[in-house]
């Protein structure tokens, strides 16, 4: 396969259920080798464009070439490709964890033997030797999902798509997703992962896609993005109205501020960070003003979609007086 | 990161086994049914409740009808143990459909299906094993029944063409209720549901379908139904064939061996595309 055929290119991708669009006009170019995250809010149609690539569900207009292959008169050629790791873990819950290794390399078309030996050593990879004779209904669900992963890597596929790989994990098990994504990619694989997470899109991928309503609305790599979003912020909270009014006017003249009335709260940007913090904190003691709060934020999904669909925020409203 | 995994890191590829190449289609068909029926039936010891449905329940029928009901029940001209054994097997073969539909509805809901679906494996092989693997359960459960029903006295007037016709029976009963169950599975998605109505709609026509009492003794209503009731036909067939007894009220109860033929071909033929169509097409919340 030459590198130059693009790992996933979607052109006007559309899905209705109904008269509900889950997923409109979405075009998607993942060039190989790269990570990229599909990154949007629950139900904005993440899980809906990944099974009509993962050949799941026919797109109802519109077409996708995974790798190459077309996704609805090539459906075989791209199941052949592609590994798909869903939003549950989708494990046989009665059988051992190395059963279901075994399980699935025996369907990827491995002897038995081949497919014992493939299990093994999935299971040293992947941490999972202390469970491995476990039912899977008895592990836990980080357990699980590092099962789940391995059983996913039965053969090393041209692509990796990954559902909401972290959803709901503890923090070791987020970090084995984490070091076998880089990993991954050390391969050469391609990986295409969703999430609700702006920290691991960030984290993870070279290149963000922002989906929302079934719609790409902004794209680019995550520092791109960021300078759209904008960075860190402090925010004081006053405890009454009055005490809102001498913050203004304690802290406009030397900061930027962003104000929000009805939350009695000021807004100072704060790209670095704790320094940043503290230089507030400073000025608003020193005024001697009581203060409810005083915390560094960064931005969260909310700020960045809000930030990048258009609607005014005050968090774009920072991120543009940083950038002037 | 150990040294281990940064050697096979190295490599560029995963694992140090290779793929065998692709067979055909007819042989990856057969292979990947035969591993997924494996995955079934390792599964079968380690859910002893998921056997319950064919296991404890006849069990529980066959001591509660034959030792407390039965003593009240008087068949004319034969012993009771006689009467309800060949119910027994006929109501077996249609709980199977619950157990069909609630192991494919488990599946649809836990994702396992879809995970098959992504998979480059023939689609047919998925839903076949499904089939099979049921089956199997409910040939354990029902010899399990008959086991029973022998050691507490009863006696099937077999020969040896009657054995033929009733194994011949049961395997398209089998057949034709699987079928059906795995279709519900996949339209009710919810193997809680699943559970849940199958019983409200099986446990009813079975108590109708002459089981345990004769059709022709209930009040009207419950009697037209019992007469048309499909599980009817299955009872009276599998008791014509063991016992050799008639039964009238309807067509089919009089035919019970012709009629049961016909509904479990008409099943089959109706279940099987349908089941094929929507598996194919599906798509899980």
């Amino acid at each position: 396969m030459p590198s130059s055929v693009p790992a996933v290119a979607a052109e006007r991708l559309t899905k209705r259920f109904g008269s509900f669009t889950a997923v409109d006009s979405f075009d998607f170019l993942v060039p190989r080798g790269h990570i990229v995250a599909l990154l949007g809010p629950n139900g904005a149609g993440k899980t809906t464009v990944v099974r009509m690539l993962a050949t799941l569900t026919e797109p109802t207009s519109g077409s996708a070439r995974v790798c190459g292959h077309d996704v609805v008169r090539e459906a075989d050629a791209v199941r052949q490709a592609i590994s798909l790791t869903g939003q549950f873990a989708a494990l046989e819950p009665n059988l051992t964890a190395r059963e279901n290794l075994v399980l699935m390399a025996r369907l990827r078309g491995y002897t038995k033997a081949g497919a014992l030996r493939t299990a093994d050593t999935l299971v040293d990879r992947y941490d999972i030797g202390e469970f491995r004779d476990k039912l899977v209904k008895s592990i836990s669900g980080g357990q699980r999902r590092r099962v789940d992963l391995a059983a996913s890597l039965v053969v090393q596929p041209e692509l990796v798509v990954l559902d909401e790989p972290t959803t709901g994990l503890d923090p070791r098990s987020r970090q084995v997703v984490w070091s076998t994504v880089h990993e991954l990619v050390g391969q050469g694989v391609t990986v295409l992962l969703t999430t609700q997470y702006l920290e691991e899109a960030d984290e993870l991928a070279d290149q963000i896609v922002f989906i929302d309503h079934g719609r790409g609305v902004a794209r680019g790599t995550p520092a791109q993005l960021r300078a759209q979003i904008g960075d860190h912020r402090v925010d004081v909270v006053a405890t009454d109205p009055a005490g809102f009014e001498s913050l203004v006017h304690t802290l406009a003249p030397v900061f930027p501020v962003t104000l929000v009335p009805e939350k009695r709260t000021l807004s100072v940007p704060a790209p670095r960070e704790t320094l940043d913090l503290a230089a507030v904190t400073q000025v608003v003691t020193a005024s001697g003003v009581p203060v409810a709060e005083i915390a560094l934020r960064r931005p969260t999904l909310d700020d960045a979609f809000l930030a990048l669909t258009g609607t005014q925020t005050n968090v774009q409203d920072n991120a543009l007086e940083v950038l002037a | 990161m150990t040294t281990a995994t940064m050697g096979t890191a190295g490599t560029g590829l995963a694992l140090p086994v290779a793929l065998p190449v692709r067979a055909n289609r007819t042989v990856r068909y057969m292979r990947e049914t035969a591993v997924l029926v494996g995955r079934s039936l390792r599964a079968v010891p380690r859910v002893p409740e998921r056997l319950s449905d064919v296991t404890i329940q006849p069990v529980m029928f066959t001591f509660l009808f034959l030792y407390v009901f039965g003593s009240a029940i008087h068949i004319p001209g034969m012993r009771y143990q006689d009467y309800l054994l060949p119910g027994l097997i006929g109501q077996s073969l249609a709980f199977g459909v619950i157990g069909a539909g609630v192991a494919t509805a488990t599946d649809f809901a836990t994702g396992v299906t879809d995970r098959f679906r992504s998979l480059p494996v023939t689609r047919l092989s998925v839903i076949t094993a499904q089939v099979l693997g049921q089956m199997i359960e409910q040939v354990l459960g029902m010899a399990i029944v008959i086991g029973i029903g022998l050691a507490l006295g009863w006696r099937p007037d077999l020969t040896g063409a009657k054995s033929l016709e009733l194994v011949g029976l049961i395997a398209l009963g089998l057949c034709a209720f699987t079928w059906f169950g795995v279709l519900m599975g996949m339209l009710v998605r919810s193997s809680d549901a699943m559970q849940g109505l199958g019983f409200a709609v099986m446990l009813p026509l079975s108590f109708l379908a002459g089981t345990f009492v004769p059709i022709s003794g209930m009040k009207e209503v419950p009697r037209v139904i019992g007469e048309w009731d499909p599980l009817s036909t299955l009872v009276a067939a599998v008791r014509q064939v063991c016992q050799g007894t008639s039964s009238t009220g309807s067509w089919p109860l009089e035919h019970p061996v012709v009629a049961m033929v016909g509904w479990c071909i008409l099943v089959t033929a109706v279940c099987v595309p349908l089941a094929l169509r929507r598996y194919r097409r599906v798509s899980a919340a």
